[in-house]
């Protein structure tokens, strides 16, 4: 079976890092200044105002700040239960998404991966959507 | 170096007037906000004609609902400005209006917050830079976040974080403008619908619709109009500031309170320990745990036992939202930072009832909005 394509190419990939090459990676940016960000944007740096951007790759790995399960979920296309967490990716940037995997061990301070689950876009075609799981889960 | 408020002529609060905040009905926004529009005029002794400028806050109606509802006071003329800042719409409308007052280019002006709940798209998403799963995080779930990384912090239980709820609903049933007006025991809270991590249902702010109004006034403006101080409260400082970059990037809405905050009070010339009473944006229980501490009312991590010895009560050390905050209170957003300063001069007056924090002399209000911005402002007693 062909392997569907990624729900959003603009944010991630299926290959991985340098540093993290089993994991898929997420496409962050970096500043002139030095300052990593996630996702990657042309507009200017958040910490110095600079233009000087550039794409940088960043590891799909990082570790868990905070979960919190959701029972109640207003929007439409997504239902409730599902767990949500925040992450300090070992490359810098906090980013918040769907966690799977083991949710019983979810605390923080976990160490944390990415991984592509399969899901349908909105027209319900397949696609593969980046998650976080806790890792060797 | 740019003036302060404090340093400018001096502001006062000379009116307060509600519709009480509720669950969405079919009255109209016009029918709300001229409610409490003549409820803050008749309570400063004012008639409309010497209102000499209206700030209109509001976050979830159409573009210029203002002069279509101000109208029916009569057509005087008076310059009218809309002011949009998220959750903080009612805060910002009333630190301009102090600024104009105080800049002497207007001795009498109106705030007055109006909403109605409406579909919203934050304006956020419209800079097409999309996150992984940005359809997934309500507001009740970046707060639950906080709480887990709260709990993790602090070693504090759900229970523990529940009782924030416990006591603002007390206040709330004990305040007549409040959408919830019922005493809550713990189980009943801890029982309620779940929504997120630890949340349940009375530990959220409800939406909801209502109105909110304050007379912002100069003394010359009310002497003009034979009104002395007895019942004006100051206003002794105003700041306003946006999220920077943070070492905790996930804590932001705390360490922009902690920085405003800050500000506020310095200017005002006292410290946290001074303050009486406070009313702060908790939308969410988790919410007053972190901002207390931001603020300085206690110790980093003290909160819990704080909350659990009764110091942020009604006749404890500073009363925290004696008008039941947003949890009970109510959020209708535009009004609610209107409200807050309502509350404050209502309780620094001396005339809350049986809601008074005992010999309240000083008052912080604050307040974050999405994007994120944060307004506190410092009243005392005259
Ligand atoms: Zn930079």
């Amino acid at each position: 079976m062909e392997t569907p394509p990624l729900l959003k190419p603009g944010l991630y990939r299926a290959e991985g890092s340098a540093a993290r090459p089993g994991q898929p990676a997420l496409l962050g940016g970096v500043c002139a200044c030095g300052h990593v960000f996630f996702p990657l944007q042309a507009y200017g740096c958040e910490r110095c105002g600079g233009v000087d951007l550039q794409p940088r790759v960043l590891s799909g790995a990082g570790r868990l700040l905070a979960s919190a399960r959701v029972h109640l979920h207003p929007g439409k296309g997504r239902e409730a239960p599902f767990t949500v967490g925040s992450i300090r990716l070992d490359d810098g940037p906090i980013v918040r998404t769907l966690i799977e995997g083991d949710l019983g061990a979810l605390h923080p301070g976990l160490a944390m991966v990415t991984t592509l689950v399969p899901v349908a876009d909105a027209e319900g075609a397949p696609r593969l959507d980046l998650r976080f799981a806790p890792e060797g889960v | 170096m740019a003036a302060v408020l404090r340093n400018l002529r001096p502001v006062y609060v000379a009116g307060i007037g509600f519709h009480r905040y509720q669950f969405a009905s079919a009255t109209t926004y016009v029918d709300l906000g001229l409610t409490a529009v003549r409820a803050a005029l008749a309570d400063a002794g004012l008639a409309w004609p010497a209102i000499e400028s209206a700030y209109f806050a509001k976050a979830l109606l159409p573009m210029a609902p203002g002069r279509a509802m101000l109208r029916h006071l009569g057509a005087t003329g008076l310059p009218i400005v809309h002011v949009e800042n998220a959750s903080a719409s009612g805060s910002a409308a009333f630190r301009h209006a102090c600024m104009e007052v105080a800049a002497g280019l207007a001795d009498l002006s109106l705030v007055v917050g109006v909403d109605k709940p409406m579909p919203l798209a934050p304006a956020e998403r419209l800079a097409g830079i999309g996150g992984l799963a940005d359809d997934a995080f309500a507001p009740f779930t970046h707060f639950a976040l906080l709480a887990d990384a709260y709990a993790a912090r602090t070693g504090a239980s759900v229970e523990d974080i529940a009782l924030v709820a416990v006591k603002n609903h007390r206040n709330g049933a004990r305040n007549p403008f409040a959408q919830h007006q019922k005493e809550r025991s713990l189980e009943e809270i801890l029982g309620g619908r779940k929504i997120a991590g630890g949340f349940t249902s009375l530990q959220c702010t409800p939406v909801g619709e209502g109105a909110a109004a304050v007379i912002v006034a100069s003394e010359e403006g009310l002497r003009r109009q034979g009104i002395d101080l007895s019942r004006a409260v100051r206003v002794l400082s105003s700041a306003g500031r946006s999220q920077r970059l943070y070492e905790d990037a996930t804590r932001y809405d705390a360490m922009l309170t902690q920085e405003t905050t800050r500000i506020a009070l310095a200017e005002a010339g006292v410290s946290a320990a001074d303050l009486d009473v406070v009313e702060l944006h908790d939308a969410f229980t988790v919410e007053e745990v972190e901002y207390v501490e931001a603020m300085g009312l206690c110790p980093d991590g003290q909160a819990v036992p704080r909350l659990k010895a009764g110091e942020f009560d009604i006749g404890g050390r500073c009363a925290v939202s004696p008008s039941g905050g947003l949890i009970a209170m109510g959020h209708p957003i535009g009004p609610t930072g209107v409200g807050q300063i309502g509350e404050i001069t209502r309780q620094l007056r001396g005339e809350a009832g049986d809601r008074q924090q005992p010999d309240a002399r000083l008052g912080l209000a604050h307040m974050v909005g999405i994007g994120a911005v944060c307004y506190v402002h410092v009243l005392g007693a005259v």
